[in-house]
């Protein structure tokens, strides 16, 4: 039973799941899929009987017969209750997944910007704390550019020591990540498969994006929101580290904006400069 | 169309069209051009969307092959593409812009030009004023500009190509900023700025057509026939109508303002601080045209299959010799699928930042649909059940159409509950899920009305073995290339992107992309058994009987080939449109038009030969 069963497993094609929630959304499938495949065979066996049994006879004749309302209503209500719960049940993981309000409290946050074709991420830097950008004070947006696509203030006290990333980030293994996503030109979307992550980044808004991962490794970021020619070139990689590693990848990055900014003779007008040094 | 099938036309309208000789003769391209006939104006979409069918199944060939094959050189054709399509002259290797440009038009072609006017203009003009038994729509002149609003649209579509930018490449639903394309200057024409105009006009045509439908089924229905003796592809079209009618001018607003941000870089769906060269005005939201766009699509999904429900439901009683089960239960999913289709556009938008609040909303409404849905199945197996089933051409795509609607509605569940679309959004179990509902679905219908109407349209059987070679090939390949696709899907691949290999995760997907490409190649060339068998049939085929499938509905009434006018009787109805196989009758059909008196007895319909009792009971 077991084998026969295996040859309409579809899930073995998943790519491995590595995030806290993954493994409820792919349980959801399954039980959607098993439900599917059951109606599938339910159907299919009834219309072939039908056809095999009812075939053209010369000396058969049609059924006359124009239905019955308490059958219409008993494949009505039937449908309607498998239905509805599999509507609530889905409801529920939808909430806790991607309701704002289900946002967990962030252990590390990032910004994230799609561009035509590739992804930027701004880390808070040694003092865990954005400087004034484009993210943290909306009047910020007016300082994007291409150069600047953060909007970053480079007067700002706290954004010192923010520093960026190009088509790479690094995440601490079991916490809880927030990405703060959006885009400096058209619609991308942030697409993690391991970690079941898809959210459209939007020029204009910020999404909140959330995950924990529980397995260290190397995984891919794609965008799958068609956004030019060079959508399908829109890939970034990302580690998953230990706690420990992340914190000793921080410092180092930290040491490599301090001293992008040492030669520099006033420092306060350097923060531009120092985040272009990138990984 | 062949002008022989035309003067076929002509002369088939027989002596009794002499009679009216109050009409002059029309010239020639009033007749075969800008006719008012109604079954003229079908042929013409008919003859209008293969074309667009062949030229849409083109594109798609290509960017099958780039799939498969990445960066590989174009077999056959490869070394004569125009420049602009490929990396070097001659190399045959396709560009990422023009894969872009390919995916686009491949959507926007077979949704805008092959499917709609193939359900609603081709089925519609042909079936509705013959199945309610009246001589042509209400307002024949406009139903002739909602055909020739299309041959320019499409033409406009398709000059993309003289333009420096190419067609259109922002997907065939062209969401901004991509679409608005502000880096190039104002007033410039891009293949988006053509594809917005052309998309527009299809709109219209539309319009023009479903107010027609509308006035025509409320207003001409022939003498005796209430709307519940309507058949159900008469219920379908016009349910569509009404959706088309007040979905489309949506759409039509939509586009104009995409129109405005991508012609004179105005800022309806702009937002501000777009890091760009180009100079244009802010404080616009993107997300707004989603919900525009998809307060029209989503119904136009509806739009593409529910005119083929209707026409499958009517295949699928003759060819059973039964009575469709449960009539008004079909009719009501029908008008609950069209109300549904409303109130879920959100669902295509779980992940696209709207408040997921919304998601809830669409998500449960969404699952809803499933209801209606599976009341029609149910129908439809309850329909063949103890009946006698003939197994023509027109039977065997009717019953494929049931078949893949089954697995395309289920794998529609995994979208409408918003977590799991999380992960398959945007990837190619999206793209396996809408071409079983709309080449699985919709074409199948396509096909079986055009095997079943075939006769009525030319007045020649179309050839049978043919017919059922057409179906073998088509619906083994057409499962061997989508199948596959959930696959793809649940690996992750993204739609829309050139290189799949450029990915890690993807790189074990390989050998399904090329089995499918292998696949589509041979579905494509299928479809040459269809023109051949049309083509061979118009010329050699056995000359149609009145009522070839001896069926029960009004356009069996009319003449073999019917000219302008349709009917050479009068037409009275006595009946519904599904009463075969009536007890107390020699044959087992009973047509609409026949008089007699029945009575039902439990769900049954008895003929009665008691001059006494006059009551007609229709079929409910």
């Amino acid at each position: 039973m077991g084998g026969i069963l295996k040859v309409f497993d579809m899930l073995v094609w998943f790519p491995e799941n590595i995030s806290t929630f993954g493994q409820e959304l792919d349980n959801l499938f399954a039980i959607i899929y098993w439900v599917s495949v059951i109606i599938f065979f339910l159907t299919f066996g009834v219309m072939a009987y039908f056809l095999v049994k009812y075939r053209y006879r010369p000396g058969r004749k049609g059924y006359n017969y124009h239905g019955n309302n308490i059958v219409e209503l008993t494949w009505t209500i039937l449908p309607t209750i498998l239905f509805a719960w599999i509507g609530l049940y889905s409801d529920d993981v939808w909430a806790r997944t991607k309701y704002s309000s289900k946002v967990p409290q962030a252990d590390v946050e990032i910004l994230c910007l799609g561009r035509q074709f590739g992804w930027t991420f701004l880390y808070p830097g040694a003092d865990g704390k954005f400087g004034r950008n484009a993210f943290t004070d909306r009047t910020a947006r007016n300082l994007m550019s291409t150069t600047n696509i953060f909007g970053m203030d480079s007067t700002s006290a706290d954004g010192m020591d923010d520093f960026v990333t190009e088509n790479q980030f690094r995440v601490p293994v079991n916490s809880n990540v927030v990405i703060r996503g959006s885009s400096i030109d058209v619609l991308h979307s942030f697409f993690l498969p391991h970690a079941r992550v898809k959210q459209d980044v939007i020029p204009g808004t910020w999404m909140a994006i959330w995950f924990n991962l529980f397995k260290t490794g190397d995984y891919e970021l794609a965008c799958a929101e068609l956004c030019g020619s060079g959508h399908y070139s829109m890939r970034a990689e990302y580690k998953v580290v230990s706690l420990a590693e992340y914190d000793k990848w921080l410092d180092t990055k930290n040491a490599e904006v301090i001293g992008a900014r040492q030669p520099q003779p006033t420092p306060t007008a350097t923060a531009d400069t120092a985040t272009v040094a990138s990984h | 169309m062949s002008t022989t099938a035309l003067s076929d036309a002509e002369t088939a309208h027989d002596d009794h069209a002499h009679e009216h000789e109050h009409h002059h003769e029309l010239p020639w391209y009033r007749k075969y051009v800008f006719s008012t006939d109604h079954k003229v104006i079908a042929k013409q979409f008919m003859l209008a969307s293969l074309f667009f069918l062949f030229v849409g199944g083109a594109f798609a060939l290509f960017i099958r092959w780039q799939l498969a094959y990445p960066g590989q050189p174009i077999p056959v054709i490869g070394s004569i593409l125009p420049t602009t399509w490929v990396t070097e002259p001659g190399s045959g290797i396709i560009t990422p812009e023009f894969y872009a440009q390919l995916l686009t038009m491949h959507g926007s072609i077979m949704i805008f030009f092959v499917v709609i006017p193939l359900a609603l203009g081709m089925f519609g003009n042909f079936c509705i004023p013959l199945m309610i038994g009246t001589d042509d729509m209400a307002l024949p002149r406009l139903n002739m500009w909602s055909f020739w609003l299309v041959p320019p649209a499409g033409l406009i579509m398709m000059s993309g190509f003289f333009t420096q930018t190419g067609y259109a490449a922002a997907g065939w639903t062209s969401y901004p900023p991509l679409s608005a394309v502000i880096q190039v200057p104002s007033f410039t024409v891009s293949g988006q700025t053509l594809w917005l105009i052309s998309v527009f006009m299809v709109g219209f045509s539309s319009i023009m057509g479903s107010l027609n439908y509308i006035t025509t089924v409320l207003n001409k229905r022939a003498k005796g026939m209430k709307l519940f003796d309507m058949p159900l592809t008469v219920w379908g079209l016009f349910i569509t109508a009404i959706m088309a009618m007040l979905g489309t001018p949506v759409l039509a607003a939509g586009l104009a303002m995409l129109f405005m941000d991508n012609f004179l870089h105005t800022s309806f769906f702009l937002p501000d601080n777009l890091v760009t060269s180009s100079k244009y005005f802010g404080g616009g939201q993107p997300i707004l045209f989603q919900h525009v766009f998809w307060f029209y699509s989503h119904p136009a999904v509806y739009i593409m299959i529910l005119p083929l429900m209707g026409i499958v439901s009517d295949v699928l009683a003759t060819f059973s010799r039964k009575p469709i089960y449960g009539y008004k239960a079909m009719v009501f999913a029908i008008a609950g699928i069209a109300f549904l289709g409303f109130i879920v556009w959100g669902h295509h938008m779980f992940q696209s930042g709207m408040n997921p609040l919304l998601g809830t909303t669409f998500m449960l409404s969404t699952i809803v649909i499933a209801v209606p849905s599976s009341i029609k199945i149910f129908n439809w197996l309850g329909t063949l059940w103890r009946g006698n089933i003939k197994f023509t051409a027109a039977m065997m795509n009717a019953l494929a159409f049931v078949s893949m609607f089954i697995i395309g509605g289920l794998s529609g569940i995994f979208m409408a509950s918003a977590p799991v679309d999380i992960y398959i959004h945007d990837t190619y179990f999206i793209v396996a899920h809408i071409h079983y509902v709309l080449f699985g679905g919709s074409l199948f219908g396509i096909f079986a009305g055009i095997y079943y109407w075939f006769p009525k349209m030319f007045g020649k059987m179309l050839n049978e073995s043919w017919g059922r070679k057409h179906f073998y090939w088509s619906f083994i390949t057409f499962n061997l290339t989508f199948f596959p696709m959930h696959i793809l899907g649940l690996g992750g691949h993204m739609r829309r992107i050139y290189d799949p290999n450029v990915y890690d995760f993807l790189k074990g997907l390989g050998p399904i992309n090329e089995f499918i490409t292998i696949s589509a190649i041979a579905l494509g060339f299928s479809q040459l058994f269809f023109v051949f068998n049309i083509l061979y049939s118009l010329k050699w085929g056995k000359k149609a009987p009145r009522n070839p499938w001896r069926a029960n509905t009004l356009e069996w009434a009319a003449p073999a080939h019917p000219g302008h006018g349709n009917f050479d009787t009068d037409i009275t109805v006595y009946r519904g449109p599904y009463e075969y196989s009536v007890d107390g009758r020699d044959v087992d059909y009973w047509p609409q038009w026949e008089p007699g008196a029945s009575i039902s007895v439990h769900h049954h319909t008895v003929a009665v030969t008691d001059g006494k009792d006059t009551r007609t009971f229709g079929a409910h």
